[in-house]
C-alpha cells in the first residue's frame, strides 16, 4: 500500500503528478524533493521522479531510483506503473509487460494500466493475454464501440474467427437504428466482419452479408472488389464477369482486374482455342480510350507466332513513335521466351534499317520531321542489347554512341552508356560516366543517387557521399551520412557497407549493416501507437494487415542482403580474429620499425580525432544538435565500428542477423549455407543439420551443399567425445549423403566423383578444388594449375574468375601464383577494373 | 508505378503548385501529437453516441460471458527434464518451446528432433 502522507505533502504530490503531465519537469522535480525531505523513503514519490529524471533523458538515474522506490513500497501500483514504463521506454516490451501486471494485481480496476498492458501484449504478440485484457476492457466500458471492436480484433489475431465475428455482430445487434450512412467508423466496421466471415473459408455467408451492407458502404473499391473476388470463388461467372466489368470501368490500367475477368469468361491463355475471344477482350478495351497501356501490353503476354509478330508491331510502333523511353523495360518480361526475344529484336532491327525511320507501317512523312522514332528506335536497341538475356555489349555501345553523338546532352543516354560500362567490369568508367550524367541535369535527384550507387560500386566511398550531400539536410548532426541515416536510406546505407566490405574495412561495413538492423527494429516498434490510434481511427482492415506485415517484416529483400554480408563479416573474424586488430600488417615488421609506425598512426588519429571534434563544435555551435522530435541526439561513439569489430563473441553476434534470416526467408539457400556455417562454428550439429537439409531441400546441385556435406561427414568422424544417443540417431536417420561410414579416403573418392561429374560447370569445379584442398592439403598446387585452367572453360563467368581469387587467397597461395591467375583474368575481361594492375 | 502526387498538385494546373511548406517538422509533430491523443480520447468519458442502447448492450454482455468458457485440455504426457535440457541446448530453443515440441511428440526426444530438422517452408509467407 502507498504509504500516507500529511495533506501538505499528499496535494504536493497530486502537483508533482499533474507537473508531470504537462511537462513541467523542473517544477515537477522540485515538489518531489520538497515530499522527500520530509518523506525520503516515500515510494511514490521517488518513482515519480524516476519518470521525471527519464523524460529529461537521465535513463540509468532513472532506473536506479525506480528500483529504490519499489524497494521502500513493493505493494504500491504507482511503483511498479513506473517501472513498467521506464522499460517501455526503452523498448523492452517483455519487462515492461511484467511490471504492469503487477501493477494491475494491486490494482485492479485502473484503466490505465489495464490499456497500456493490453497494448503491449499485442505488441509482444501474446494473444492470450490481449484477448483478456481486451475483454477487462470491454467489461469496464461496454458503451465504447471501439472496446468491442478490440475486442474482435485480438480474437482474430489469434486465429479465432467465429468467437471474432461473434463479437462484432452482438454489438451490431444492439443498435437501436442502423447508423447513418456517414458513419465511417460502422461502415469500417461491417467491412471488417465482412473480411473475418470470408477468412474463416464460408465465402457463400460472407457474399449474403456483402450484399447487404453493399449500397451503404462508403469503401466503394473494396466492396467491389470483394463482391468479384467472392462471385468468381463461387463460380457465378456471369455475375463475376458483369461485377469485373464494373470494376474495369472504374480502372483500366490494373492487371488483376483483367484477369479476373479472364477467368470470369472462363478463357483459358494456355489454351490456342480462346486466342481470338482474349484478342478481342483486349482490343474492346483498348480501343474505349487511346490513352489506356494495360489492355495493348498483355495480349503480348499469351500470344505466339505471327499474331504475336502483328501484335508487338504495333504496339512497338505506338510507343516508339510517341518516344516513350520506358519502352525496353515495359518489354523486357517477355524475353525469357527466346521466340519472342527473336521476333521483337527483328522486328526492332527492321525498323532501323527503314530507310527514313518515322515509324509509320506505309512510309508516310508526316509534314514536320522529328526524329523522335529513329532515337527511340536506337535507344530500345542500345538497352536490349544491354540486356542480360540479350547481351552483345559490343553492339550495345555501337547504338549508344550513335545517339550520343546525335544527343550527347542526354541524361538517358549517358546512363545507358554507364551501365554498359559496368556490365563490361569497368567500374571506373562507370561511374564516371554516371557522374557525367548526373551533371546533365543538377536539379534531379534520381541521377544523383544513381551516380553515387555506381561510385560505390567504384569503391569511391567518400565521393558517393559527397554526390548524396547535394540532397540532404546537411546541418543534421553527423552531417549528411547522419541524414541518410535519420531518413532510413537504406540502399545507401546497404551499397555503402558493401564498399567498405570489398575495401577490407569490416568494421565500417559492419557498422552499415548494424544500422540496417536498426532501422529494421525501429520499422518493428512503429507499430506501437497504432494498437491504439488505429482502433480510434476506426481503420480496422488496414490495422490488420499492418500487423501481419510486421510478423513477417524481416523477410526484406534490404534485410536479407545486410543480414547475408554481416554473417559472413562475422564469420570471417571467428576464423581470423586478427581482422579485428587495428594494424595487422604492423606485424611483419621489425621491432625498432614497428615502434616508429606504430608512433606514427597514433599521431595521425590524434590529428583526426582533433579534426573531427573541430568540426563537431562547430557544427554545434552552428545549429542546435536537436532531432526534429525535440530529442536530443547522441553523438555516436564508435564512428568506425571499431567497438563492432572487436566483438569477442563474433558468432553470438552473427544470430541478430542470422536468425531472422533462417525464419524469415528460409528459401534463401544463401542463407542456409552461411547458417550451416555458423552453427557448425557454434558446435550445433542439429541445428547445422537443418540449414543443410533445408538446403538440399531448396536446391540440391547447389555446389556449397556438396562443400557443407563433407564437412558435415568429417566434422563427425573427428568428434572428440560423442553425441548424446537421441542427436546421434537423428543425425544418423536425416544424414546419408555422403554415407555414414565414410573416411576420409571415401570422402576423397566422393569429392572426385562429384569433381568427374560436373566436369563443365566451373563454380562447382570450384567448389570441388576447395573440398580437395581441406581434405588434403597436399593438393594444393594441383588445385592452383586446375583454377586456372578454369578460366579457359567455356561460360566461366567474370564473377567466378574473381572467386577463384578468393579461394587462392583462403588457400593462402603464393603471391606469384595469385599474380599470374590476375593476369590470366585480365586477359580475357580487358575492361574489368579490378583485376587490372594497380 | 509513379509516387502519388503530392495532395497540392492538380492536373492542368498552369502554374506550378506553391511549394510544400518546408517545415516538415511541424507535421511531423502533427503525427507525434495524434498518436499520442490516444490516451484522453478512449479514456475520457466521451458522450456516447445516442444509438447506443445500453440495456441492450447490458444484455449482450450477459450473453457473451455465458458463451465464453471452456478450453481444451492438455494431453497428459510424461516428459523428462533430460530431454527438454537437450532440447533448448541443441536446438537454442526457449524452455517453453521445447517442452511443447516434446509434448506434440509425445515426449519422443528423437521424433521431436527429427521433426523439427526436417525441412518445412508452406508455413512461411512468400515474397514474390
Amino acid at each position: 500500500m502507498p504509504q500516507p502522507l500529511q495533506s501538505k505533502e499528499a496535494s504536493l504530490f497530486r502537483s508533482l503528478v499533474k507537473f508531470y503531465e504537462s511537462k513541467q519537469h523542473k517544477k515537477g522535480l522540485k515538489a518531489a524533493d520538497q515530499v522527500l525531505k520530509k518523506y525520503p523513503k516515500h515510494g511514490d514519490t521517488q518513482a515519480m521522479k524516476a519518470l521525471i529524471l527519464n523524460a529529461q533523458g537521465h535513463g540509468e538515474e532513472a532506473f536506479e531510483l525506480a528500483k529504490e522506490a519499489l524497494k521502500n513500497d513493493m505493494k504500491s501500483h504507482v511503483c511498479w506503473h513506473v517501472y513498467g514504463l521506464l522499460w517501455r521506454s526503452v523498448k523492452n516490451y517483455e519487462e515492461a509487460t511484467k511490471a504492469y501486471k503487477f501493477a494491475l494485481k494491486i490494482e485492479p480496476d485502473s484503466q490505465n494500466i489495464l490499456r497500456d498492458l493490453a497494448h503491449l501484449q499485442c505488441q509482444i504478440r501474446d494473444y492470450e493475454g490481449y484477448i483478456d485484457s481486451r475483454r477487462k476492457m470491454m467489461n469496464a466500458r461496454p458503451q465504447l464501440r471501439q472496446n468491442w471492436t478490440g475486442l474482435a480484433i485480438a480474437y482474430h489475431l489469434s486465429g479465432n474467427y467465429k468467437e471474432a465475428e461473434h463479437i462484432l455482430k452482438t454489438y451490431e445487434e444492439t443498435l437501436k437504428q442502423t447508423p447513418p450512412k456517414s458513419d465511417l467508423e460502422h461502415s469500417e466496421a461491417v467491412l471488417y466482419r465482412n473480411t473475418i466471415i470470408a477468412e474463416s473459408g464460408d465465402t457463400e455467408r460472407a457474399l449474403e452479408h456483402l450484399e447487404s451492407i453493399l449500397k451503404n458502404n462508403l469503401d466503394r473499391t473494396a466492396v467491389l472488389e470483394l463482391r468479384a473476388k467472392y462471385l468468381l470463388q463461387l463460380g457465378r461467372k456471369e455475375e463475376a464477369e458483369k461485377a469485373y466489368r464494373a470494376l474495369l470501368d472504374r480502372n483500366t490500367d490494373y492487371r488483376a482486374y483483367y484477369d479476373g475477368l479472364e477467368q470470369a469468361l472462363g478463357l483459358d491463355r494456355t489454351n490456342e482455342a480462346s486466342f481470338k475471344r482474349l484478342t478481342e477482350l483486349y482490343e474492346s478495351y483498348a480501343s474505349k480510350s487511346e490513352r489506356i497501356d494495360a489492355p495493348r501490353r498483355i495480349p503480348l503476354d499469351f500470344l505466339k507466332g505471327d499474331a504475336f509478330k502483328a501484335a508487338a508491331d504495333q504496339y512497338l510502333r505506338r510507343m516508339l513513335n510517341k518516344g516513350v523511353p520506358s519502352t525496353f523495360p515495359n518489354i523486357k518480361a517477355l524475353y525469357v521466351d527466346s521466340e519472342k526475344k527473336a521476333i521483337i529484336e527483328e522486328l526492332v532491327l527492321g525498323y532501323a534499317s527503314e530507310k527514313q525511320m518515322n515509324g509509320s507501317a506505309d512510309g508516310k512523312t508526316n509534314g514536320d520531321t522529328s526524329d523522335r522514332f529513329e532515337k527511340s528506335v536506337l535507344y530500345f536497341l542500345a538497352q536490349q542489347y544491354d540486356y542480360v538475356l540479350s547481351r552483345n555489349l559490343e553492339k550495345a555501345t555501337e547504338y549508344i554512341d550513335r545517339l550520343l553523338e546525335k544527343d550527347p546532352k542526354s541524361v538517358d543516354y549517358n546512363q545507358i552508356k554507364a551501365r554498359i560500362w559496368k556490365h563490361y567490369g569497368d567500374t571506373q568508367k562507370a561511374a564516371d560516366t554516371m557522374n557525367h550524367a548526373r551533371e546533365l541535369d543538377l536539379k534531379d535527384r534520381y541521377i544523383n543517387t544513381k551516380c553515387a550507387k555506381y561510385q560505390l560500386r567504384n569503391n569511391e566511398n567518400e565521393k558517393a557521399l559527397d554526390t548524396m550531400s547535394k540532397f540532404t539536410r546537411n546541418e543534421t548532426v553527423g552531417g549528411p551520412l547522419g541524414d541518410l541515416h535519420d531518413m532510413q536510406c537504406m540502399w545507401y546505407l546497404l551499397e555503402d557497407g558493401e564498399a567498405y566490405m570489398r575495401r577490407g574495412k569490416l568494421g565500417l561495413a559492419l557498422k552499415r549493416f548494424t544500422a540496417i538492423a536498426d532501422i529494421f527494429e525501429t520499422w518493428q516498434e512503429d507499430q506501437f501507437d497504432f494498437h491504439s490510434f488505429s482502433l480510434r481511427k476506426g481503420q480496422i482492415r488496414a490495422y490488420v494487415d499492418m500487423v501481419r506485415w510486421e510478423d513477417h517484416l524481416r523477410n526484406h529483400p534490404f534485410f536479407t542482403r545486410a543480414a547475408l554480408s554481416a554473417v559472413e563479416i562475422y564469420i570471417r573474424l571467428f576464423d581470423h580474429p586478427d581482422l579485428a586488430k587495428e594494424h595487422p600488417e604492423l606485424d611483419k615488421l621489425e621491432p625498432s620499425e614497428r615502434k616508429k609506425a606504430l608512433k606514427k598512426i597514433q599521431k595521425e588519429q590524434e590529428k583526426a580525432r582533433k579534426a573531427e571534434a573541430d568540426r563537431r563544435a562547430a557544427a554545434q555551435a552552428k545549429a542546435t544538435a536537436k532531432g526534429d522530435d525535440g530529442e536530443a541526439k547522441k553523438p555516436d561513439t564508435d564512428p568506425q565500428g571499431e567497438t563492432l569489430l572487436r566483438t569477442k563473441e563474433p558468432l553470438e553476434a552473427a544470430l541478430r542477423f542470422l536468425i531472422p534470416l533462417l525464419e524469415l526467408s528460409p528459401r534463401n539457400v544463401e542463407g542456409q549455407n552461411l547458417g550451416f556455417q555458423v552453427y557448425l562454428r557454434r558446435r550445433k550439429l542439429l541445428l547445422a543439420l537443418k540449414c543443410l537439409l533445408a538446403a538440399i531441400e531448396l536446391d540440391s546441385e547447389n555446389p556449397k551443399v556438396h562443400g557443407n556435406s563433407v564437412l558435415l561427414r568429417s566434422h563427425l568422424n573427428n568428434l572428440k567425445e560423442p553425441l548424446s544417443p537421441a542427436v546421434a540417431d537423428a543425425i544418423k536417420q536425416d544424414f546419408t549423403s555422403p554415407p555414414a561410414n565414410a573416411d576420409l579416403a571415401a570422402l576423397k573418392a566422393f569429392n572426385d566423383d562429384f569433381l568427374k561429374k560436373n566436369s563443365k560447370s566451373p563454380a562447382h569445379l570450384q567448389r570441388g578444388y576447395n573440398v580437395r584442398f581441406h581434405l588434403d592439403p597436399n593438393t594444393k598446387s594441383q588445385n592452383e594449375t586446375d583454377l586456372q585452367k578454369l578460366l579457359d572453360l567455356e561460360g566461366t563467368t567474370l564473377q567466378q574468375a574473381a572467386e577463384g581469387i578468393k579461394l587462392l587467397q583462403e588457400w593462402k597461395s603464393d603471391e606469384k601464383k595469385v599474380e599470374a591467375y590476375r593476369e590470366a583474368v585480365a586477359k580475357t575481361w580487358p575492361q574489368a577494373a579490378m583485376f587490372q594492375k594497380k | 508505378m509513379a509516387e502519388p502526387q503530392p495532395s497540392n498538385v492538380q492536373e492542368g494546373a498552369s502554374t506550378p503548385p506553391a511549394p510544400l511548406p518546408t517545415g516538415t517538422a511541424e507535421d511531423r509533430k502533427a503525427a507525434a501529437a495524434l498518436s499520442s491523443l490516444d490516451a484522453p480520447s478512449e479514456d475520457t468519458d466521451s458522450p456516447a453516441k445516442k444509438e447506443v442502447d445500453t440495456k441492450a448492450l447490458g444484455e449482450a454482455m450477459k450473453q457473451l460471458s455465458v458463451a465464453k468458457g471452456g478450453g481444451e485440455k492438455r494431453k497428459a504426457v510424461k516428459i523428462e527434464a533430460g530431454d527438454v535440457a537437450l532440447l533448448v541446448s541443441e536446438l537454442e530453443l526457449p524452455k517453453l518451446k521445447a517442452t511443447e515440441l516434446l509434448r506434440a511428440h509425445d515426449g519422443n526426444a528423437l521424433e521431436a528432433i527429427r521433426s523439427f530438422i526436417a525441412p518445412a517452408f508452406s508455413s512461411v509467407a512468400l515474397r514474390t
